[in-house]
């Protein structure tokens, strides 16, 4: 046998996971080339930005979003006194490793859940004290897009989108269509095609999309994301963080994002707020979070 | 304090700690069930009305169930006829079969079987989609939609099932007395009409509230009608409480056919001794 027949034969011989070492994330020892990289990207998504603002006057007005000294705890501390705030026309994305309470933030948001302490302003009017019903009124505001999409799987697509238009509106069937038309060709679906469907028969991006689309529905101000981009794949992530950015310039919504995909966080990002130890460990523009000498930061920005 | 003494002290103040715990979230658990069952019922009167999620549930609960029923009633009385005609050819006294089987159907097996059935097949159903619901967001994507999941999803399950227990089990009623009716004709040997005239007889001998109302129907309409609540707010709660995925769906199934079955059992036995007091024969 020849050295390269051998050669070729261990390599097919080998574990799969051995196989794919060479593939492997590369990790602290390029951090210098991925922060270079995200750097030129987020020069090409500032220019274009810039260019859009001056365009559109979609900027960064009032607060929509604060959120003041928040502190919850369960059985043990979940945030500790967490602030930020986002503007009008603003794509925060809150980042953080693995169970730091970021999807939480956005309950308490929504006010599935009331702070210990703090306190939580939509539109300048504190909602922590709300009764449940007033609590409904403010949801309205909002949009929500789920991790898994949470679409009712007992309703269509059309259904689904239908949805707020139907529990909130007086629209007439004809305009409810209109409107669930216009939502899906927003998020890039074929509404003839989709429509119909039930979200069983939908892949993970598509259910996405249409979970997008039944958020945007009602024409909300606000938008919340809770881990938009997990468990895609690399194009479908592309195509949702377009879809996000997309929002942000074309309907100047202020969106909420919580991600732990901090490429897309930074393509989509006005600012990070990077949640660490139960608190905000650094709150500015993706630009400042490069900058940054805290070794923490670094070391997660290095990580991806 | 000796270490023995020390040793006991701590043994007896952990059960008693346990034990605490364990009073405290059984109590927390009530006040929750019964908040959820004061809302869903005080919803029925409140604006938004989902009369197409009632209509459907109606349909699931009530129509997907009839098969079920029917199996189970004729069954129950046939075998009841079979049995009690053993008892009653000792005393000579089999013409009275149609006035046993009446009896016992209308006011105690045909409500607590169907009851059974229905917290066999509709309850486990209800807690698993709502299990399912909760597992995948859904109930939070509700809410987040402005729509209150207990009026959407809790209210119109208990509305379909306080309405349509009492009519499985007037069925279950109706097939059981016929499946008696076959075997006093057939094993008996007794006419159709003597069967049918003690039936009659029967449900008009326990006497009458307002005139004109048999009281042997308002124990017969008044546990289904109990049962139904008891089943769709036990499988609600238990389906809107599900934590920890598809495990805590099994779970939430499990303990809603377990509790409903148990509550039946206990509340018919105390429903009987109430109905009996205010509506003596």
């Amino acid at each position: 046998m020849s050295d390269e027949e051998d050669r070729r034969g261990k390599a097919e011989r080998r574990h799969p996971s051995e196989k794919d070492e060479t593939a492997m994330p590369r990790r602290a020892h390029d951090s210098g080339r991925v922060r270079a990289a995200i750097r030129t990207e987020l020069e090409e998504v500032a220019e274009e930005g810039a260019e859009l603002q001056a365009r559109t006057g979609v900027g960064h007005g009032e607060r929509v979003i604060t959120l003041e000294n928040i502190s919850l705890a369960f059985e043990d501390p979940i945030l500790e006194n967490v602030s930020f705030n986002a503007k009008s026309g603003d794509t925060v994305v809150v980042v953080g490793e693995s169970g730091t309470g970021k999807s939480t933030i956005l309950k308490l948001l929504l006010r599935l859940l009331i702070p210990d302490k703090g306190r939580v302003l939509i539109d300048g009017e504190d909602i922590t004290g709300l009764t449940f019903d007033d609590a409904l009124k403010v949801r309205q505001k909002m949009g929500m897009v789920f991790q898994g999409a949470a679409l009712f799987d007992s309703m269509t697509v059309y259904e689904n989108v239908a949805y707020p238009l139907r529990e909130h509106t007086l629209l007439s069937e004809d305009e409810i269509e209109a409107r669930v038309r216009e939502k899906l060709q927003f998020v890039d679906l074929e509404p003839e095609r989709v429509m119909d469907q039930m979200p069983s028969e939908l892949s993970g991006g598509m259910k996405k999309r249409v979970g997008i689309a039944r958020g945007l529905a009602n024409n909300p101000e606000i938008m919340l994301y809770d881990e938009p981009t997990s468990g895609l794949d690399p194009l479908t992530t592309a195509t949702i963080t377009y879809l996000i950015i997309k929002l942000q310039r074309e309907l100047g919504v202020t969106s909420i994002v919580v991600s732990h995909d901090i490429r897309s966080a930074f393509r989509m990002a006005s600012k990070i707020a990077l949640l660490a130890n139960r608190r905000i460990g650094f709150f500015g523009t993706p630009e400042e979070m490069t900058g940054t000498d805290d070794p923490y930061i670094r070391e997660f920005l290095g990580g991806f | 304090m000796s270490d023995t003494l020390r040793s006991d002290y701590e043994a007896t103040h952990l059960i008693l700690e346990s034990f605490n715990d364990a009073a405290k979230r059984g109590i927390y658990s009530l006040q929750e069930f019964f908040a959820l069952a004061g809302k869903a019922i005080g919803f029925i009167f409140v604006k938004p009305f989902y009369t197409t999620d009632l209509f459907q549930q109606m349909d699931a609960i009530g129509v997907g169930s009839l098969g079920i029923v029917l199996l189970t009633g004729f069954f129950t009385g046939m075998v009841l006829a079979l049995q009690s005609a053993v008892q009653l050819q000792t005393f000579g006294a089999t013409d009275y079969i149609g006035s046993l089987i009446a009896g016992s159907m209308i006011r105690e097996l045909g409500p607590v079987l169907a009851g059974l059935m229905v917290a066999g097949r509709v309850g486990s159903g209800i807690a698993a989609q709502l299990g399912s619901m909760r597992v995948t967001e859904q109930i939070d994507a509700l809410n987040t939609l402005g729509t209150d999941p207990i009026k959407k999803l809790v209210t119109p399950r208990v509305l379909a099932s306080l309405i349509m227990l009492p009519v499985l089990t007037v069925i279950n009623d109706f097939v059981g007395i016929l499946g008696g009716s076959i075997i006093a004709k057939f094993y008996l040997g007794k006419p159709a009409s003597l069967y049918w005239r003690t039936v009659f007889e029967q449900m008009l001998a326990g006497g009458f509230t307002l005139h004109y109302i048999p009281n042997d129907f308002i124990q017969g309409l008044t546990k289904p009608f109990v049962f139904g609540g008891i089943i769709s707010l036990v499988a609600c709660y238990h389906g809107l409480k599900t934590t920890g995925g598809t495990e805590g769906v099994g779970n939430a199934t499990t303990r809603t056919v377990v509790t409903a079955s148990i509550l039946i059992l206990v509340v018919d036995y105390f429903l009987t001794q109430i109905i009996l007091a205010v509506f003596p024969s």
